[in-house]
């Protein structure tokens, strides 16, 4: 499977609910070839943050099934079965999260060393010397030995975002990464993100951010609903929409009169 | 009759034996009751409901009930349950103990609770396998928020072990005592004592404040 064209994702009929009432994934068909950006937009509980949550492997899912790479990753027969994940394709995969989930009790570079040594048994130095490289890319250099608590929303976003590159993900999930931060500390997030975008690093993201939205994605999905309704190039979805409710949905959120 | 407290002089190396009896007795208890609380706070999260029914079962009793009758049960009744004889030492260890598991548990349930749900997630994404999770990420961040508490039920603990004069044991508090009964002089002896009690607790008492302020500050958590 490694022609150009194999999707690097591939979600089938996906089902997804919370207990027996809210059912919030509907049946999801998305297909990612490698070296895409998909920014997935839609409605505030519209399932996107379930979506990635479900791709990280954090949650059971009714049916269906995701491969990774050609390979098995997650799938499930029916709600009362038991989904099924493979570990070590999950490994492949990084995410990022609204509100940072640092480990607050170990310092920046304990962050980004825990994982590498406790998973892949990577030796401490090179562990540190690689965590500090990284930091020293994203604008960290000199916060090595911060904890947490007395960074600014943007630094912990930026080592949340390397905390998770330290394992080489070949697929990053960032979930409304910008939304918990003040207006004036968006942008050295979004640069840090353009600049992994850069090196063809796939990845899957959810923003409300229009301008970010243009400038990452190579297409876009709205979904609403728990299904996918538009699915395209950023200039169709988020420029001329063909559909009614995207189109709403775009005015709306985004502001932008057609 | 004024007091006088020279009469204690003589009794400096007595006195400093029951003060090492209580400390032994307080921090091999600490140790133990500590270890017996984090896993029976960790019990009380099980998704058995007999384990959950045992260990809270065994919490209330321990909560419930005074000291001092817990010590005398153990001191008295358990030589006679389990048919062996068991050495002061012994018994003022294993009542102590669960005394000190029972308080320090409700301390580390509580801890745990705040270890959310998104560290969890976290430790998932990161691919950290169970034991990693628990001891790097949920347990010393458990501790961590439970210092302040914990630092609490141990100057408690160190206080309450006085109660195990009362079956003879020979800590600082017996030895005290036997002192006042030498003497006749139970005033000074006991106001010595307290003081001794005191000059070891209040700094602990200070250092809680202390924890409180800087490194849960530190963290945010
Ligand atoms: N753990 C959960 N338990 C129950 N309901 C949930 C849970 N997580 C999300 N939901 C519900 O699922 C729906 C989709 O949520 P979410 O995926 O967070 O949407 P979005 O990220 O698009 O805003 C919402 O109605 C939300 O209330
Ligand atoms: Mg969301």
């Amino acid at each position: 499977m490694t022609s150009a064209s194999a999707p690097l994702v591939s979600i089938r009929s996906l089902h997804k609910s919370y207990g027996p009432h809210i059912q919030v994934l509907k049946g999801l068909d998305i297909e990612m070839k490698p070296g895409e950006r998909v920014v997935v937009i839609g409605p505030s509980g519209g399932g996107k943050s379930t979506l990635l949550r479900v791709m990280m492997g954090l949650e059971k899912i009714d049916s269906g099934s995701i491969t990774f790479g050609g390979k098995p990753y997650i799938s499930s027969a029916n709600a009362d079965a038991k989904t099924a994940i493979n570990t070590d394709v999950r490994r492949s995969i990084g995410m990022v999260f609204q509100h940072y989930t640092l480990f607050p009790h170990l310092s920046v570079i304990q962050n980004l060393v825990l994982a590498p040594c406790k998973v892949r048994g990577e030796k401490k130095a090179s562990a540190t010397q690689r965590a500090q490289a990284l930091l020293e890319r994203f604008g960290l250099g000199g916060k090595a030995n911060a904890f947490p608590a007395q960074l600014s929303g943007g630094q912990k976003q930026r080592v949340a975002i390397a905390r998770a590159l330290m394992l080489d993900p070949k697929l990053m999930l960032f979930d409304e990464v910008t939304s918990a931060l003040d207006p004036e500390l968006v942008a050295e997030v979004e640069q840090v993100i353009l600049q992994l975008a850069e090196q063809n690093l796939p990845m899957m993201i959810v923003t409300h951010d229009m301008w970010f939205a243009k400038n990452i994605a190579s297409r876009v999905i709205f979904c609403a609903g728990g299904v996918v309704v538009e699915d395209g190039p950023p200039e169709q979805v988020l420029g001329s929409p063909r559909e009614e409710r995207t189109r709403d949905f775009i005015d709306r959120v985004f502001h932008i009169k057609q | 009759m004024s007091l006088d407290f020279s009469v204690l002089l003589r009794f400096q190396e007595a006195l400093a034996l029951g003060l090492w009896t209580t400390v032994k007795l307080t921090l091999i208890c600490i140790v133990l009751g500590c270890s017996l609380g984090f896993l029976v706070g960790l019990s009380r999260t099980s998704p058995s409901a007999i384990v959950r029914g045992i260990a809270s079962i065994y919490v209330e009793f321990f909560r419930g009930t005074p000291v001092l009758i817990q010590l005398f049960w153990i001191f008295f009744c358990l030589p006679l349950v389990l048919g062996v004889e068991l050495s002061n030492l012994a018994s003022g260890v294993i009542a102590l103990t669960l005394y000190m598991g029972a308080i320090t548990s409700e301390t580390f349930r509580a801890s745990l609770k705040s270890v959310g749900r998104e560290q969890m997630d976290a430790c998932i994404a990161l691919g950290l396998p169970r034991r990693v999770q628990v001891t790097n990420v949920i347990l010393p961040q458990a501790v961590l928020r439970a210092a302040p508490t914990l630092l609490s039920n141990c100057i408690s603990l160190f206080k309450e072990s006085a109660l195990v004069s009362a079956v003879g044991m020979a800590d600082l508090m017996f030895v005290g005592q036997n002192i006042s009964n030498n003497t006749a002089r139970p005033v000074e002896v006991l106001t010595i004592v307290a003081l001794i009690y005191f000059a070891i607790a209040f700094p602990l008492t200070r250092a809680v404040t202390l924890v409180e302020g800087r490194i849960l500050k530190k963290l945010a958590i």
